[in-house]
């Protein structure tokens, strides 16, 4: 399922197949509800209807480019859809459109580059998108201003655990819910696959407002820096060691209780959980924790190296530990 | 001949310099449909066509068979690996690319970067050194030892695919464009008898000198030599007086250190034939073949003729098939013609 999430395409604003495909999934679940953003709103019965209710939330949309521009010479400029590094960004192929015409993020040959040049990393100004076409009328028969563009879903095992592709921000934590859903759950729970968290989670916020929560649980993948180049805090959390829990990231300080009941559910019941050495990075959380009159938030996260690269890589252990401590969390913040 | 098809196989070849058997042997198994002479030598594809006769040249087309990549130097505690280049490689493009290690089986990995959420001020700007570069593969330093040597080559991915207006995206197609046009070429001539006699050389090591051309050459002792390389089309960023365009045909090449005659030779056949070509002029080397074969044992008149390609070096290059195709009927017409 994982792998089926991951090659479909949705950037923020575009999130329609992702939506269509998670629908499909859990139609004969739970009842559900798009919103007019384009949140999918799942009402998953439980055995019981707690007092305070809890949201779980993981956003369908993925990091992205879009076209700006179309040049006389047929080349397409591009802006980036959320935090998209140009240097992850260029020599790769893609695809622009609904209609997922091939093309690629050309760069200039190393041999016509100044010394200057070759250390100067490239810019999103100077990235073009070719699809072959030599003129402006040959590329406007093809695309349109304003078409989405994709890395190529190239999803793949890497070693024994870990798995490589685009998008696993956040079809990971998608993943995990639409599990969830399929499966009996003791207490009434809403799920909400968000739309536009890379450009700023807005569906979540729209969501949050619409469910009114006591409690929610963001599911996320976060940034793990474990390669060689980086040490000590910089690694931030590292891949295979289990559920990232946060204490606090760039938006938003997690609720301290559900914060260390996490911990707890997680030496209980033998569920490795790590939390973060540095204060970086953000999602749902930043829009559910404030909505409304404040709602106690925590997000459980995969560990997930290259995070907004073609080639994110996480491990399937850790995501399912997210499940389950998630699962685990579902029932007891209602007995605890 | 489909040569969308060879050229989309020959793409998918793994030959990093010094490590071609992959790539010549498919390149092999073509070329050996058009003649019985044919060997693979010191890693050379070598095909003769015709016999030699006194008076009339031997005439040697060759296109390299290598491709740039990556080697493993080391292999850290945690089981990444470190590397260095084979041939010209644009560290700007290195980051979080997905690339394939060809150790004692395939194994994919890709190259290490931070995310923008944890970059630095000024990180975006940088440029890693390739002290720098580790590899992914998901392995413990054990497991990694099992599959993977030092020495172990690494090429780059992403299969070929078809643009718009007979384009092709790949990688490699540095220089598997070349062997494709002289396939092409000795599809064409099949079943002619031309003049003269002629060999095609698919040669290793380009990338990294053209060390494989110079053995070739001093072993096949032609009389004329053509490199048929890729030179750089015209592409947003690029300087227009350094490059060709693409659809329009090969590139004729006028050096100093090439020979006049052959460029105005191909010229005249180009014309009279009707086929397109553009020309490509350089004021010294050609960073091509041609710079060996000029000066193979006493020197050899040659020339190149080059397919114009875009984005050269990364793993997205791209040529449209016409030239590809311009480059092969150009040669076979003028084999027609040579040495009667």
């Amino acid at each position: 399922m994982l792998r089926a999430l991951c090659t479909l395409n949705g950037i923020s604003g575009r999130e329609n197949s992702v939506r269509e495909y998670i629908i499909s999934q859990i139609k004969n679940y739970c009842s559900y509800e798009t919103d007019r953003m384009g949140n999918l709103i799942c009402f998953k019965k439980g055995q019981k209807t707690p007092s305070e209710k809890v949201m779980v939330a993981a956003h369908m949309d993925e990091v992205g480019m879009m076209v700006t521009y179309i040049g006389g010479d047929g080349s397409l400029s591009v802006t980036s859809v959320g935090g998209v590094d140009p240097r992850v960004a260029a020599g790769r192929q893609v695809t622009v459109g609904e209609k997922n015409i091939p093309g690629v993020l050309g760069s200039r040959a190393i041999h016509n580059l100044s010394a200057e040049e070759r250390k100067k990393a490239p810019s999103f100004e100077g990235l073009k998108v070719d699809i072959g076409a030599m003129s402006k009328e040959e590329a406007e028969e093809a695309v349109s201003l304003g078409d989405p563009v994709y890395f190529l879903p190239e999803f793949e095992s890497l070693g024994d655990s870990l798995v490589m592709g685009k998008a696993l921000d956040d079809r990971a934590g998608c993943a995990i819910m639409i599990k969830l859903i399929k499966s009996e759950l003791l207490y009434d729970t809403v799920f909400v696959f968000t739309v536009q968290e890379e450009i700023g989670t807005r569906g979540a916020a729209a969501a949050a407002y619409s469910v009114n929560p006591d409690i929610a649980f963001v599911l996320e993948t976060t940034t793990a820096a474990d390669i060689p180049s980086a040490s000590g805090a910089e690694r931030v959390c590292e891949v295979g060691k289990g559920a990232v829990v946060s204490y606090m990231d760039r938006g938003a300080i997690y609720d301290k209780k559900l914060y260390d009941l996490a911990f707890a559910l997680g030496t209980q019941l033998d569920i490795p959980v790590q939390t973060k050495t540095m204060v970086a990075g953000g999602n749902d959380a930043r829009a559910i924790h404030v909505s409304r009159g404040g709602v106690r938030t925590l997000a459980i996260s995969a560990p997930c190296r290259y995070l907004h690269s073609p080639c994110c890589v996480l491990s399937k252990e850790d995501v399912k530990c997210c499940e389950t401590l998630l699962r685990e969390l579902l029932t007891a913040v209602h007995e605890n | 001949m489909e040569l969308k098809k060879i050229l989309t196989e020959l793409s998918s070849a793994k030959g990093v310099s010094g490590a071609e058997d992959e790539a010549a042997k498919l390149a092999f198994s073509y070329i050996k449909k058009y003649t019985d002479d044919c060997e693979i030598k010191n890693g050379n594809v070598i095909a003769s066509f015709g016999e030699r006769k006194d008076g009339v040249p031997h005439i040697l087309l060759d296109a390299h068979i290598d491709q740039i990549g990556l080697i493993v130097t080391y292999i850290t505690d945690d089981g990444f690996l470190q590397v260095g280049s084979c041939g010209g490689i644009d560290r700007r493009l290195l980051l979080a690319q997905k690339v394939l290690i060809h150790g004692k089986e395939a194994v994919a990995g890709v190259i290490c970067s931070i995310p923008p959420h944890l970059a630095k001020s000024g990180d975006e700007e940088k440029v890693p050194e390739f002290s720098e570069i580790y590899i992914d593969i998901g392995m413990s330093k054990a497991q990694a030892e099992e599959i993977i040597s030092l020495g172990d080559k690494i090429t780059f991915c992403g299969e070929a695919k078809e643009l718009l207006g007979n384009k092709i995206t790949g990688v490699a197609l540095d220089d598997r464009a070349g062997v494709t046009a002289l396939l092409y070429t000795a599809e064409l001539l099949s079943g002619i008898k031309t003049p003269c006699s002629y060999t095609i050389l698919f040669s290793t090591q380009e990338e990294i000198g053209e060390r494989g051309a110079q053995i070739a050459a001093y072993e096949i002792n032609p009389d004329i030599a053509v490199a048929v390389d890729v030179s750089f089309a015209m592409s947003a960023g690029e300087e227009p007086e350094k490059c060709g365009i693409m659809g329009k045909g090969g590139m004729i090449g006028i050096s100093p250190s090439l020979s006049f005659e052959l460029s105005e030779k191909l010229k005249d056949v180009a014309a009279e034939c009707n086929i397109p070509y553009q020309l490509e002029i350089m004021g010294g080397l050609t960073s091509t073949n041609a710079d060996r074969f000029s000066v193979t044992r006493a020197g050899v008149p040659s020339v190149t003729l080059s397919i114009p390609l875009r984005y050269m070096h990364t793993p997205v290059e791209i040529v449209d098939i016409s030239d590809v195709e311009a480059v092969g009927r150009l040669l076979a017409e003028w084999l027609k013609r040579e040495g009667i």
